[in-house]
């Protein structure tokens, strides 16, 4: 059935396949992680900045990887890798590592790992291939919304019990994306959010009086200035006093002076805002957009419905990632604890965040490869 | 339609969705994108003054900076008060991870050091964590080189230097420069260095008078501090002004000299430039270590000071009020010349002179003089130097006490002498209006008489004696009196005050006689040599004597306790051939002026002739 002549290419042959832009991009990117990175440690460059660039060398070793792998394999294992996951998360209350009285991090070889940051793309995996298998006698009620929702509840549930919360809505809302882009009936799709709307009372008894807390915060953050509303308002006052043209590299004054919690992590971009006004933070999203733009792109060149499912669910993964945070620390959404891709410090989020690119440059590099369905788990 | 064709146009119809959906979630990712750069314009373009003025008002506080006091020399240009390193010790909480043991461990160390642990710890926990608390204040240098040893010990404890006020010149000039305190809650709203927590004020002196320019004014720096408050940076400075170094009139030798004379006796002298009004000395006894203020006095130290019946904490030369006794006799004559009698008027002295009082069982009240036998006739010149008191009671009687007052008043009595100390009396000069005003009731005749040897209502002050003494002597010049150097001589004329040189020729004649021929009250006191004293010496009683003791004997003073024995006074000027100083001296229940007063005005007068005849100032460097 698969004809190697046209899909067996050489390494040499992937790697001038890979787009470099893309790459660049990322590099980019990253770079200005490492320029907020090293202000953030007051020009120390071995506090955070060297880390941040190991974690990213080791993620571009696992972009490689997965960009050069056998997409075949990848589409074998998907639901394997899926199902791995998501069993790493069962068990992750019982042989995780408790911080800040949430068990989100496991160690594994030396390494702290946080198993919900890959699952926003084994979730991807999972449903990317069983759109594809999907037969189309299927395109129904059930097949169509009831299994891919119980596919996409399943880690959100588990990750918002850590508790997560800014995670779960990541992992959730990068799922409703492939669902979406399956061609659910817009009826269903409707019912579908209608019905979470509804049930949202009873998720909310599952919520820590803390994540509660937040969420009241976020509606009213002058509520309480220097207890969870404190995070937003201080970051307000930094983004709105780095003006037009900032305060200037390693000049910022709120985030130095530690008005800001957090700042290295999900913070980062109120600091790179506040030392580069109104152009930095403009640029930076532009960079951000031609990045999910091109990565669009890429995805839509895929013929086999696999790719192009992962592909598009891996965008939209990263769009989130972004819009949840730079939302966050301007205040239109609330702090639920989202790092910003390539630039916030944290090892998870970035090996992560490679693997998804990872899974898309490979997606573009066979783009022309054709997957059979399987119902093979 | 066959079952491949409907495939086909499925796969078709999906490809299609897909991309349709897919430019959706692309052009919603756009429109997400631009809420989010609108919001950032929103918070970086729109309102970025709002929250400019927020991240300064989070970012920059600031600290005050505590001027240093101004120092206070002598004539000499001695400094007198000055601001002195003390040794004490800190902690700051955030850099000791358990407070307690390292104070657990400084009294180790310091093992005879009293620490109040309860109140120290209270006021640790209650101050923010990165803000040094004091806990041991003025250490010896063997202490404080004993924490630098064992520093290691000790974390978050930090031996510091800082300033306090030291008073050079020990107990004699206690009075004049007074001492500095924390300010009191009165002095919180008004004081200009109110806002800076360690602020002092003088309380007491020259430390007090001259406060204003004493203090300085508040420094400031700007700082940046972080969320927690702690200093980051300096931003800017303001210095804080030094206060006004201040040069006094008192030769801190003489005064010295003067409070050694006084030997311990409960008294004060002063002593002034009859020309310039310059207060050379201002001496009050017994007096306490100046530098007991600069820590926390104890309070039984406290008490024992406060209860002392020999009062060491009032500044006895402008504080007490004495009768003026005979001293006030000088006065009277001048007022008796101005008002027509002579000086060759005679009167008969048999030791008293009675009046008619109805209110008395016997209708006659008798005014004794101090001379029981009596001195027999005698004239001005004779009264002043015999000091009389049946001829001051007859001229009084008959010049009435109006014309007494007022001679007493143009010369000084009855007023503060200094601007602006706040401890100064100003006694009493008793009148016909000043009775009815005060006292509600009229004059009558006898205390017409009593005031006229300076007793009755008579008040004044050991300042206001040698002022007075010194306008009268330098033929009525007014002189500005003050015991804070005036840089700048004062190019005003001079105001005169109404003096008949001839009359003061005769009083002058009768003072050098009192003290300079056999039989004067004070010829005991002279002063042999080319340069000599004159004066008047005084004895007030501070009690009423009846008739019944009178009959019995008069008791000896030396018989009676302490405080009902009569004060001795002493006026004098010298030299008298061109008189430059003008010396009061009180011993208070001294006996007698000639016997307590006099003697002391001597040695005072031989100092100064000997040491210190045309005392200049010597300029201070302005540190």
């Amino acid at each position: 059935m698969f004809s190697y002549s046209k899909t067996e290419a050489t390494i040499s042959d992937k790697l001038r396949s890979i787009n470099y832009f893309l790459l660049f991009l990322i590099c980019t990117i990253f770079f200005i992680g490492i320029l907020a990175l090293y202000s953030i440690s007051d020009g120390n460059f071995s506090e955070w900045p060297i880390r941040h660039v190991q974690r990213f060398i080791l993620g571009l070793i696992i972009f490689f990887i997965v960009a050069l792998l056998d997409l075949k394999i990848i589409f074998r294992f998907a639901y394997l890798i899926f199902i791995a996951s998501i069993v790493i998360l069962m068990i992750l209350p019982l042989v995780g590592d408790e911080i800040n009285g949430a068990k989100r991090w496991i160690s594994f070889a030396g390494f702290s790992l946080q198993p919900s940051e890959f699952v926003k793309y084994t979730l991807i995996l999972a449903l990317a291939k069983y759109f594809h298998s999907m037969e189309d006698y299927h395109d129904n009620f059930f097949s169509k919304l009831i299994i891919p929702g119980f596919i996409v509840i399943i880690p959100v549930t588990f990750v918002v019990i850590q508790p997560d919360l800014g995670t779960a809505l990541v992992i959730f809302l990068g799922g409703v994306s492939v669902i979406w882009i399956s061609g659910l009936n817009y009826k269903y799709f409707i019912s579908g959010i209608l019905g979470l709307v509804l049930s949202l009372p009873i998720l909310w008894q599952y919520l820590k009086g803390y994540q509660k807390e937040r969420v009241f915060t976020f509606f009213n953050p002058e509520r309480d200035p220097l207890g969870n509303g404190y995070h937003i308002t201080q970051s307000k006052i930094a983004l709105g006093s780095g003006g037009i043209f900032g305060k200037g590299y390693m000049e910022g004054t709120q985030s130095h002076l530690n008005f800001l919690p957090e700042m290295q992590t999900d913070f980062i971009f109120t600091m790179f805002g506040e030392e580069f006004g109104f152009i930095g933070s403009i640029v930076l999203i532009l960079l951000y957009m031609a990045l999910i733009g091109i990565s669009i792109r890429m995805a839509l060149t895929s013929k086999s419905l696999f790719s192009k499912f992962l592909s598009l669910g891996v965008c939209s993964v990263f769009f989130i990632y972004v819009f949840v945070n730079i939302g966050m620390v301007t205040g239109i959404l609330p702090v639920v604890g989202v790092p910003l891709p390539f630039i916030s410090y944290g090892g998870s989020s970035m090996l992560a965040v490679m693997f998804g690119f990872g899974l898309l440059t490979n997606c573009y590099i066979n783009y022309n490869t054709t997957l059979t369905k399987s119902s093979f788990i | 339609m066959s079952e491949s064709n409907k495939f086909i146009f499925k796969k078709y119809d999906l490809d299609a969705s897909i991309s349709r959906r897919t430019a959706i979630i692309t052009i919603a990712k756009a429109g997400l994108f631009t809420i989010l750069a609108s919001r950032l314009a929103y918070l970086q373009i729109v309102d970025k003054d709002k929250y400019k003025i927020l991240s300064d008002n989070n970012r920059i506080t600031h600290r005050l900076l505590e001027p240093q006091r101004g120092i206070i020399y002598d004539l000499q240009g001695k400094p007198l008060a000055v601001n002195r390193e003390k040794y004490e010790v800190v902690i700051i909480r955030e850099e000791t991870s358990d407070y307690i043991k390292s104070i657990e461990n400084l009294k180790k160390i310091l093992p005879d050091v009293q620490i109040d642990t309860q109140k120290l710890y209270s006021e640790i926990n209650k101050t923010k964590k990165f803000i040094p608390i004091k806990v041991l204040d003025d250490l010896s240098w063997d202490q404080f080189s004993m924490i630098n040893a064992n520093i290691h010990k000790v974390d978050g404890i930090y031996p510091q230097i800082g300033f306090k006020r030291y008073y050079t010149s020990g107990p004699s000039h206690s009075h004049i420069i007074g001492y500095t305190a924390p300010l009191d809650k009165k002095e919180r709203d008004t004081n200009t260095l109110a806002d800076l927590s360690s602020a002092k004020s003088g309380k007491l002196g020259i430390e007090k008078s001259k406060d204003f320019n004493l203090r300085g004014k508040l420094g400031n720096k700007n700082i940046e501090v972080n969320a927690n408050g702690r200093e980051i940076r300096e931003l800017d400075r303001y210095e804080s002004t030094r206060g006004e170094n201040i040069q006094l009139t008192i030769d801190s030798e003489l005064q010295d000299y003067c409070y050694k004379s006084l030997n311990g006796q409960s008294g004060c002298v002063a002593v002034t430039n009859i020309k310039t009004g310059e207060f050379y000395a201002l001496v009050s006894s017994p007096s306490y270590d100046p530098n007991l203020f600069s820590k926390n006095i104890s309070l039984e130290k406290w008490n024992s000071l406060t209860n002392n019946i020999y009062k060491p904490l009032i500044n006895k030369s402008i504080s007490s009020q004495y009768p003026p006794g005979s001293t006030i006799k000088p006065f009277v004559a001048l007022a008796a010349l101005e008002n027509g009698v002579s000086e060759k008027r005679e009167v008969y002295c048999n030791g008293k002179h009675e009046i008619k009082d109805t209110s008395l069982e016997s209708g006659i009240k008798t005014f004794h003089c101090w001379k029981e036998e009596g001195h027999g006739k005698v004239n001005m010149n004779e009264a002043l130097k015999v000091s009389c008191d049946v001829y001051f009671y007859q001229i009084s009687r008959e010049i009435g006490i109006n014309k007494i007052a007022e001679v007493c008043k143009r010369f000084g009595f009855g007023q503060n002498v200094f601007e602006s100390f706040y401890e100064e009396k100003k006694g009493i000069v008793p009148s016909k209006n000043w009775k009815l005003e005060s006292i509600g009731t009229p004059w009558m005749v006898g205390e017409t008489l009593s005031a006229g040897i300076g007793q009755g209502y008579f008040l004044t002050t050991s300042a206001q004696l040698s002022l007075a003494l010194g306008q009268l002597i330098n033929g009525g010049e007014k002189i500005n009196p003050t015991i804070v150097l005036n840089k700048k001589k004062n190019a005003k004329k001079q105001q005169k005050i109404s003096l008949n040189p001839e009359y003061l020729a005769i009083i002058k004649k009768g003072l050098e006689d009192a003290t300079n021929t056999q039989g004067g009250t004070s010829y005991r006191s002279r002063i042999s040599g080319n340069l000599k004293m004159a004066g008047k010496t005084g004895t007030s009683q501070v009690r009423v004597i009846s008739s019944q003791e009178r009959e019995e004997g008069l008791k000896k003073n030396n018989e009676l306790p302490w405080d009902k024995r009569d004060h001795g006074l002493f006026i004098g000027y010298g030299p008298i051939n061109n008189p430059q100083y003008a010396v009061s001296v009180i011993i208070e229940h001294g006996g007698s002026g000639s016997g307590a007063a006099a003697p002391v005005a001597s040695k005072i007068f031989k100092y100064l002739f000997d040491n210190k005849l045309n005392l200049k100032s010597k300029s201070i460097s302005n540190v």
